[in-house]
């Protein structure tokens, strides 16, 4: 329906302030807070969401607006569509610059420290950073999960694979997950004999194929052992056929959206080019989808059980010192997101989930002075660390037509090399240079400015310039190391006077030398497809790392983790099995940081996963 | 059962094709309303149009799965499918004209009478048919296969009319040991292929789908019984949506007809292109690149209705092929409206929506028989 359903939802910080009963409390409506919202509501909870952003594209109208914003916008960077908001800000990459040893920048809401500067990204507004994600779901791979036992590298996890199995199916579910088991049966990855995924696997792109065609039937020598290269389909968190097999024959309905009515529940996808950072047409997932599924659900008496309290910034989390359990959260409710001005409310609820994304959630608990007994919050940050490869193919490909990677090159992710270097998967960009050099329009200005091209000789130009990019980026494992981190300093705050977070991080050792040989790899892949490298590292780049004596550009993944790592006992991790925090009973710290290890799976479908054992484990605590 | 009635499955099959044109009929108006709107203006009314247009390419295809069920073979080439714009469309004692124009008031009149909830007035209860004698130019739908000049009352009156037919011939199968549903179960168009498109799509493959899809089609259009809200999901009807837009003001639970008391909503009644009324390929100067483009959208057109025919007979994958042409349809139609009607100071271009016929013939030809 087109009326503007929020309304209806929408907590006001008065009577939020005043109401004692609610049964969780959660900081942010990103994936995490909304499954355990979700499991919760449909449990006969009450539920209150704290959201640090407006919540305005929580309508359709507001949606749109982020894509006016993003249509209009002269920077195209992942966080374009964003509005600016001080009271709720978010990094931004343009926003970058390169630091001299022993500097700190902090000109920007992220205190980089280094001495690697990180282009990391999240988004602080309703649905959290699944308003951005390029909704890759791969799994993480079974030895993921033990590569302390297998490779000497990393941290083991407290659960197994098969622990965590069921789980990626839920997850699987509520995100809609695109995919062909058959696509994904590889390196030891194993299904349910009868599972089919949600919908049918996305079809691999014209530019996907034509690299296939280049490699398939090669391999590589790594350490003595072979690997065969192929493209395969990535998993995706995108509407396209649903599976009719899903379910046990039932099938799939993809639904839920931000709104109700139908038509704007998200469509199919059409192959738009900007899924980052904004689905024109709801056909990728976004949390916004599950949250309008738990805003919808009725308590006994007719009352809607999953509240919204939007422009609420968690500042502080107070604890009971007797007992070690949190009592309230102090929150900055602001009225404009042009002024400071705030007021500051108590929320009190019996189990507290801080599912404000890994930097903002070990920010908070640091920022409350809430250090935990293994001293290991806002330590241990991951990033998959992005090395880029680009170059021309001998022909046209089609760059620039299907949804933003549909493919990649994934029989690196494990073998027994990783007891040397880091794993990797190869996402095949169907958008060109874009990430590399900002394509299409550094070629737009370098035929007109540089050769003089215009009318049909131009046009001529930019397709034979663009539609043969090819861009290779490799997703690099980053293993946990506990001096990679995320601190607070209260002489870094923001427009509310909270403390902002300070990032300090050196690319490991590990992870550089699977960027040198993911070099030479992409070299031996251009060789294959005869394709020109056009590759170019420049050492004034903010995010330069020299290796060996090479220089790389090491660009941040966006897939943060690890800074309230897993574990299975109080002195060696900030939370157990289920998020739940070792030292403060009734709070749990979930989502991406809670991850021991990243592997070289985008994090999403896994930390969306965990959340869904946290939900039960919370479900459990409160009867 | 009076003279009116269906009483054989030719004939069905015939009102079921004529459903499938009336369904259609609506898509370009309510297409060239929406891409009339320029940009940034009336988000409200975008989102009605594009949504309304969404939901009548569901009931088009929820038609050819009725008309697949009982073995007909739909049909969206045939020369006469697509309505001559303005085209005629029973409304009670009077039909009216639909036409392709620009989003605005007059528009929005339009509308509103295509959607109008139309229940005979008691003296006209158990009256049989309208008659009207339709001026051969104009396209009359929703009329009566076996009498031309004799209409329905209503939209509503007309599927009725299906259903009984359906219901009559399935019972007179039923008692000789058969059934009408002997179409083949794999040219049903299953929401693998459409959803998120106002409705669930289903196959149809006995009496209770088949009524079901009926119910579904009238109930989004008009609504379900004078209520405002559909039943199932609290949708708006389509009636209840552009009188939103007509009242500048949202629907909400509890509301009666006529009187939303929801919140404001605004409408800019100049945020449309002034495009020409009902223009036709003859209208354009010849010559000029706006008619080459008003001639090459119409080809285009020709060849979508060609692609949906195939796909509503037993290749209903095909369907993934007309999502790139429905963008291609986006940007020739903005072409068009954005750019003024040579010799027609202050109107723009629109698409004419003249299909050529027989579109199994070599573009060339298509485009001479279009210019003669």
């Amino acid at each position: 329906m087109l009326f503007p359903l929020e309304s209806a939802i929408r907590a006001d910080a008065k009577t939020v302030a005043e109401s004692g009963d609610y049964d969780i409390v959660i900081v942010g409506s990103g994936i995490s807070g909304a499954i355990i919202a979700k499991q919760a509501a449909e449990a006969g909870k009450r539920v209150l969401i704290l959201e640090a952003g407006t919540g305005a594209n929580s309508t359709l109208a507001g949606y749109d607006n982020l894509l006016t914003t993003f249509y209009s916008a002269a920077s195209k960077d992942n966080q374009s569509p964003f509005p600016l908001n001080a009271n709720a800000a978010i990094p931004r990459s343009p926003q970058l610059r390169k630091l001299q040893a022993g500097e700190t920048d902090s000109s920007n809401y992220i205190v980089q420290s280094g001495p690697y500067v990180s282009d990391t990204v999240y988004t602080r507004i309703f649905g959290g950073t699944t308003m951005h994600w390029e909704a890759k779901t791969p799994r993480l791979l079974r030895s993921d999960f033990t590569t302390r036992t297998l490779f000497g590298q990393g941290l083991d996890w407290p659960l197994s694979f098969e622990e965590v199995e069921e789980d990626y199916r839920l997850a699987e579910r509520e995100i809609g997950v695109s995919a062909n088991v058959e696509d994904q049966q590889y390196l030891g990855q194993t299904f349910p004999d009868d599972y089919v995924f949600p919908m049918r696997g996305i079809p691999l792109s014209y530019l996907d194929q034509q690299v296939n065609k280049g490699i398939e039937g090669t391999s590589v020598e790594l350490y003595d052992k072979t690997y065969p290269l192929k493209v395969r389909p990535y998993p995706q968190g995108r509407n396209g056929i649903p599976n009719p097999a899903y379910d046990g024959g039932k099938g799939y309905r993809p639904i839920g959206a931000v709104d109700t009515h139908q038509v704007e529940e998200g469509g199919r996808c059409q192959g738009n080019t900007n899924c980052v950072p904004l689905c024109p047409v709801q056909a990728r997932y976004h949390s916004g989808k599950s949250l309008a599924k738990a805003f919808a659900v009725s308590g006994e008496r007719g009352e809607r059980l999953v509240e919204l309290l939007p422009q609420a910034v968690a500042s502080k989390v107070n604890i009971d010192p007797d007992s070690g359990k949190v009592r309230s959260l102090s929150v900055k409710i602001y009225k404009d997101p042009a002024s400071p001005a705030h007021e500051t409310i108590t929320v009190k609820g019996k189990i507290f989930v801080l599912a404000a994304g890994a930097i903002e959630t070990a920010r908070l608990m640091l920022a409350s002075g809430l250090r935990s007994t293994s001293g290991l919050v806002g330590r241990n940050l991951m990033d998959h660390a992005y090395l880029l490869n680009w170059a021309l193919m001998p022909e046209i490909c089609g760059t620039m037509r299907g949804t933003s990677s549909t493919g990649g090159i994934v029989d690196l992710r494990d073998g027994p090399f990783r007891e040397k270097q880091a794993a990797f998967a190869i996402d095949i960009h169907n958008d060109g240079w874009g990430w590399a050099t900002g394509a299409p329009t550094s070629d737009l200005l370098e035929l007109v400015d540089d050769r003089n091209l215009y009318g049909a000789d131009l046009r001529r130009g930019m397709v034979d310039q663009v539609s043969r990019q090819l861009l290779l980026a490799f997703m690099i494992e980053v293993m946990p190391v506990e001096s990679n981190r995320i601190s607070v300093d209260p002489q870094y705050t923001d427009a509310l006077g909270n403390m902002r977070p300070i990032l300090s991080f050196t690319v490991p050792e590990y992870t550089m030398k699977g960027a040198a040989y993911g070099r030479q790899f992409a070299r031996t892949v251009f060789a294959r497809l005869g394709a020109r490298d056009h590759t170019h590292y420049d050492p004034n780049d903010y995010g330069y790392v020299a290796y060996e004596g090479q220089g790389y550009a090491i660009r941040g993944g966006n897939h943060l983790a690890g800074t309230h790592i897993m574990g299975t006992t109080k002195t060696n991790s900030v939370v157990d099995k289920n998020q739940r925090s070792w030292d403060h009973e009734n709070l749990y710290l979930v989502g991406g940081g809670s991850m021991p290890t990243i592997g070289t799976a985008n994090v999403t479908l896994t930390l969306a996963a965990i959340c869904f054992r946290s939900g039960r484990n919370i479900l459990k605590s409160l009867h | 059962m009076d003279s009116y009635s269906i009483k054989t499955l030719d004939e069905l099959k015939e009102f079921l094709y004529r459903a499938m044109q009336l369904e259609h009929a609506t898509i370009p108006p309510y297409l060239t309303a929406l891409y009339s709107i320029k940009p940034g203006a009336n988000q409200d009314a975008t989102q009605v149009l594009r949504v309304i247009v969404v939901e009548e390419m569901l009931h088009l295809t929820i038609a050819a799965n009725i008309l697949n069920a009982i073995g007909g073979k739909p049909d969206l080439v045939r020369p006469d499918f697509v309505a001559r714009y303005p085209a005629a469309l029973p409304d009670g004692e009077t039909d009216f004209k639909v036409g392709i124009q620009a989003f605005g008031r007059e528009a929005l009149a339009t509308f509103l009478k295509i959607e109008r909830p139309a229940q005979r007035p008691e003296h006209l209860v158990g009256k049989g048919l309208i008659y009207r004698k339709t001026p051969p130019d104009i396209t009359a739908l929703a009329s009566h296969p076996r009498h031309e000049d004799f209409h329905f009352y209503s939209i509503g009156e007309f599927y009725s009319a299906i259903a009984e037919g359906i219901k009559y011939l399935e019972a007179e199968a039923h008692g000789a040991g058969t059934t009408i549903f002997t179409g083949d179960g794999s040219r049903q168009i299953t929401s693998e292929y459409y959803y998120s498109g106002g409705g669930e799509l289903f196959p149809v493959t006995d009496l209770k789908s088949a009524l079901e899809a009926i119910e579904l089609i009238i109930e989004q259009g008009e609504g379900d019984g004078g209520g405002i809200y559909e039943d199932d999901d609290h949708e708006l009807a389509h009636y209840y949506r552009f009188e939103e837009l007509v009242k500048g003001r949202y629907y909400q639970k509890g509301d009666q007809p006529g009187q939303p008391t929801g919140p404001h909503l605004q409408v800019d009644w100049e945020g449309a292109y002034p495009i020409k009324e009902n223009l036709k390929v003859e209208d354009i100067f010849e010559g000029s690149e706006l008619r080459e483009a008003a001639i090459a959208f119409n080809t285009r057109y020709g060849e979508f209705l060609q692609l949906l025919t195939r796909a509503f007979n037993g290749q209903p994958s095909l369907l993934l092929e007309a999502v790139p042409m429905m963008f291609e349809f986006r940007n020739m139609i903005l072409e068009l409206i954005r750019n003024p009607l040579p010799k027609h100071p202050g109107k723009n271009g629109s698409p004419t929506y003249q299909i050529p016929g027989g579109i199994k013939q070599p573009a060339v030809t298509r485009q001479a028989e279009v210019n003669a």
